[in-house]
């Protein structure tokens, strides 16, 4: 399954769009690769989909992470605030004349946002019991609407007019952009260092799961991991909100479906995490893209109405096992 | 030299101590059973001497190095903690468990020895099943089995038996001294008085967060202390095996009662 949707959110991604393509049609252009419309799909369309697909897995992996970190099903980067936090350090990085360069700054600032973030709601979490459902999300919520609030007061005091706030509020909705060759190419050496990290991590979520004592017992060094672990969850979202925007969801259903699949232990959780969070966000820019034609959704409206259900469902589940 | 050794420790929180000055002496092959009222410390005292709680005042020494010297794993290696009260995050399977169990003594042939931990805790059957799944016996099989898979020089059990039935709670005792029959050094945190009787070398009785008195079960069983600490009367009666069996009294027994034991 995992395999079988990561192909078919690429193929669905190269043939959805303003123009969907029937395969037929696409079977056809393969064979000649000087029309205009197939240099159109590998020029333009290539690039954004294998770019979805490294910020699905992106989200993936940082959902994974957090909820290994949180020991909960329901932690998820934009639920928790991760996200916001660093939507709030790219929009600070987007606006304000700072005096390092943008490429520098927005990942700096959405990192640090996503990572003071995290730690906000993991402190606040723990202040009212370790594991607890209601506590974790209710921290989380407010949180988010606290960064959100901050982020749109951000948007309205720092305008000008400019196009910096339409480029803001079109990417705070999530959706990714068409990268050129060598942007795909660093984003995509990210998210390969993002997967070998996660693995690094495997055995210590691992322990983790069996409770704080018992892991401590079982030699992992429990608040140094945390520390650790949040700050690549923080790293993981910083890109993927650089590169997509906010874009929920995807890093709560992924590990699931993965867990579902493959049992919990965290090594073989990962790739397959990946692997299902890069097709599902492929298969939603693809709708993003044809659902309107010509205008787009954007990518977070479509990952919303998918995700919001299914969150919706485990969070039913959890609440039945208490 | 002994297996583990803690030397006057005190432990504290929110300013009042949880632990006053308790020393404690695990040798090899021998099992120690910690009793003691409610709140008296006892689990405070395994987790100290296992690492997880940093006193405020003395040391724990493993295997003759400071505790705080071994390496995180090496030391996970050495040292079986079964807690009081275990209840995993995620819905692990059997095999899982066992494999976090073994493999943090750094075993290569983490396979065979999860095999043969499955066999020893008979739970060849549950291998494959998740947690949500095992009953309540099951699930105390599966715990200890991960936590004693490796061969830990030191056993640290916080009341094992609380969940257990009577038939698990004996065997579970009896796979403990089995333990220590294979060269381990064992410390049980013990509620039932006559599991202690009958499972355990020595007894230390703590009352208090202090040491009332340590020595030889038998003795300490005998002890006017035990029932001043459990503030109840207590009746002695010998088994057949000669096996000490501890009965409170009545309440109105309590005035005439003297010459038994």
């Amino acid at each position: 399954m995992t395999a079988g949707l990561l192909v078919l959110g690429f193929i669905a991604g190269l043939l959805l769009g303003a123009e969907t393509l029937s395969p037929a049609e696409a079977a056809a252009l393969l064979g000649t690769p000087e029309a205009p419309l197939a240099e159109l799909i590998l020029a333009w369309r290539l690039p954004r989909v294998l770019a979805a697909g490294c910020v699905g897995a992106l989200l993936a992996l940082g959902g994974a992470v957090f909820q290994g970190v949180f020991r909960n099903p329901l932690a998820e980067p934009y639920l928790l605030g991760s996200a916001g936090g660093a939507a709030v350090g790219a929009t600070v990085a987007l606006l304000v004349a700072l005096p390092v360069p943008g490429a520098v700054a927005l990942p700096l600032l959405a990192f640090a946002g996503a990572w003071g973030a995290s730690w906000l709601v993991l402190l606040l979490a723990r202040l009212a019991g370790p594991a607890s459902i209601a506590a974790l999300l209710l921290a989380g919520v407010a949180v988010a609407a606290v960064l959100g609030a901050v982020r749109s007061f951000l948007m309205l005091a720092l305008s000008d007019e400019t196009v910096s706030l339409q480029a803001v509020l079109s990417w705070s909705f999530g959706g990714v952009q068409t990268p050129s060759w060598g942007q795909l190419g660093l984003l995509a050496a990210l998210t390969a260092a993002a997967l070998g990290l996660c693995h690094a991590l495997a055995r210590g979520l691992d322990l983790l799961g069996l409770g704080e004592a018992m892991a401590e017992g079982f030699g992992l060094p429990v608040r140094r991991f945390i520390a650790g672990a949040v700050l690549v969850g923080a790293g993981l979202v910083a890109v993927s909100v650089v590169w997509g925007g906010l874009v929920g969801f995807v890093g709560l259903m992924a590990p699931h479906l993965a867990r579902w699949r493959c049992g919990p232990l965290h090594a073989r959780l990962m790739s397959r995490a990946a692997a299902i969070g890069a097709g599902l966000a492929m298969l939603a820019d693809g709708a993003a893209r044809s659902l309107l034609p010509p205008a787009e959704i954007p990518l977070g409206l479509v990952t919303a109405l998918i995700g919001g259900p299914f969150f919706l469902l485990i969070l039913a589940r959890e609440a039945r096992r208490g | 030299m002994m297996a583990l050794e803690a030397v006057g420790m005190t432990v504290e929180a929110g300013g009042r101590a949880l632990l006053l000055d308790v020393s404690l002496r695990l040798q090899a092959g021998r099992v120690l059973g910690i009793i003691g009222p409610n709140g008296a410390g006892k689990s405070t005292l395994v987790k100290a001497c296992a690492g997880l709680l940093a006193p405020t005042a003395g040391s724990v020494t493993l295997l003759g190095r400071p505790l705080a010297n071994w390496p995180a794993r090496e030391r996970a290696a050495r040292i079986g903690y079964l807690p009081q009260h275990f209840l995993p995050h995620w819905d692990y399977s059997v095999r899982e468990l066992l494999r976090l169990g073994v493999e943090r003594g750094g075993t290569r042939t983490v396979p065979t020895t999860v095999a043969a931990a499955a066999l020893a805790f008979e739970l060849q059957p549950f291998l494959d099943r998740r947690w949500s799944n095992l009953s309540g016996g099951e699930r105390g099989r599966a715990l200890a089995a991960s936590v004693l898979a490796p061969a830990p020089a030191v056993v640290l059990a916080d009341e094992p038996a609380a969940a257990l039935d009577m038939g698990q709670a004996a065997a579970l005792m009896m796979r403990l001294n089995a333990q220590a029959a294979a060269g381990a050094a064992v410390a049980i945190v013990v509620h039932d008085l006559n599991l202690a009787a009958r499972w355990c070398d020595r007894l230390l009785i703590l009352a208090g967060g202090q040491c009332v008195t340590e020595g030889p079960a038998s003795e300490v069983l005998c002890s006017p202390a035990l029932d001043d600490v459990f503030g109840v009367r207590l009746e002695r009666l010998i088994a057949r095996d000669g096996t000490i069996v501890l009965v409170p009294c009545s309440t109105v027994d309590v005035e005439t009662d003297g010459e038994e034991g």
